[in-house]
């Protein structure tokens, strides 16, 4: 059985026990990724301004080069790890590049110098790092009852059927990284200066989720 | 009016730790109602447990270099896997051969965590899981060096 999302891999990089394979819906997902974090590499970030409704007060927040050039290097890497998440052809792999996407998204506002930012990433890490006891466990129930870990295998049908729990903990683990209901902290992460890095923490989580629809559907 | 309070109460961020948690709780109570889970025999990575091995239970059998003891998925894409699984470093080698309880601080020795996931030989999962540690590194280094 072809997965019905994905359609039929187009090309499958023989990489070891983890195959990397094109769907034309990984390819649109992977295109899109590499599109923004080379906008990221190139694009110069903004500076805050903060006006004071009724008044003609305004103040620029400063940020330092330093600062923003961790950020960039931490928004490069959320990249490279979505790109990642998108192609692979491996369930543990997938949860590997998952929770190193959760970590960056903390990294890029990690150095914010702003109470409530902190705050909101500090509860978004909570739950991000919890996330990752569903998602591993999740990748250890696929391994346990099907006997695998190759999402190329378990598309052919030929293993035995996945467990629906096995599927619940993959999706509550990717839904921990940021995806509603439990968006609140990451939205309020978004407080902080310096798009384009802070989208990469919402675009990054949205294209896991829209990966991880299409692992579901697998076996 | 019942959807209204429910997003007042998820745009709290404070809330979505315990509200996570609870979520975790609810599907391992389904998962342990959805037992027994069928075990698949026929495992790619099976594990085999020898208590006479000093580096039980991470005994990956065979001299290195030598002779493969694992399986993989695609043999075809990698002839040489698993040929050097079974290398230890010197430091690694005297205490497997002084005590018996070098599986047991596998992970607790330098090399140990990356030793393990070798054990499957699957490649990627080796530079992945230590680049994960390595940003994990980076932003604790560069908050200490900012704000400590």
């Amino acid at each position: 059985m072809i997965n019905l999302i994905g359609g039929v891999p187009l090309y499958v990089l023989e990489f070891g026990d983890e195959l990397v394979y094109l769907t034309p819906y990984t390819i649109t997902l992977f295109l899109l990724a590499l599109t923004f974090t080379v906008l990221v590499l190139i694009s110069r970030p903004e500076k805050q301004v903060d006006i004071a409704f009724g008044g003609d007060a305004y103040r620029t927040k400063e940020i330092s080069v330093s600062e923003m050039r961790f950020r960039r290097f931490m928004a490069i890497a959320c990249g490279l790890a979505t790109m990642g998440a998108m192609v692979t052809g491996d369930i543990f792999n997938f949860t590997l590049f998952t929770a190193m996407v959760g970590i960056t998204n903390v990294g890029i506002v990690a150095a914010v110098k702003s109470p409530h930012v902190q705050d909101a990433a500090y509860q978004y890490g909570l739950v991000s790092l919890s996330a990752t006891i569903p998602l591993f466990g999740g990748a250890a129930v696929y391994a346990a009852t099907t006997g695998s870990l190759s999402m190329i295998e378990l598309m052919k049908g030929t293993l035995p059927a996945v467990p629906l729990i096995a599927k619940g903990m993959l999706m509550l683990g990717v839904i921990g990284e940021g995806m509603a209901p439990f968006y609140a902290a990451k939205a309020e992460m978004f407080r902080a200066p310096g798009a384009p890095y802070v989208i990469m923490c919402s675009l990054s989580s949205l294209l896991i989720f829209l990966r991880v629809v299409e692992v579901v559907m697998l076996g | 009016m019942i959807i209204r309070k429910i997003s007042h109460f998820l745009c709290n961020y404070e809330n979505i730790v315990p509200l996570f948690a609870g979520a975790c709780a609810l599907l391992f109570l389904a998962g342990i109602l959805m037992q027994p889970l069928s075990y698949e025999q026929n495992q790619l990575y099976p594990k085999t447990i020898d208590r006479n091995s000093s580096l039980d239970p991470y005994d990956r059998g065979g001299p290195p270099f030598t002779m493969v003891a694992i399986h993989s998925q695609y043999p075809e894409n990698s002839p040489s896997a698993g040929l050097v699984t079974t290398y230890l470093t010197p430091f690694s080698q005297f205490l497997a051969d002084t005590t018996m309880h070098l599986g047991t601080t596998i992970v607790a020795h330098p090399g140990g965590i990356i030793d393990e996931i070798l054990y499957n030989t699957r490649g990627l999962d080796t530079v992945v899981e230590p680049t994960i540690l390595l940003i994990a590194f980076a932003i604790a280094s560069y908050l200490y060096r900012k704000v400590g």
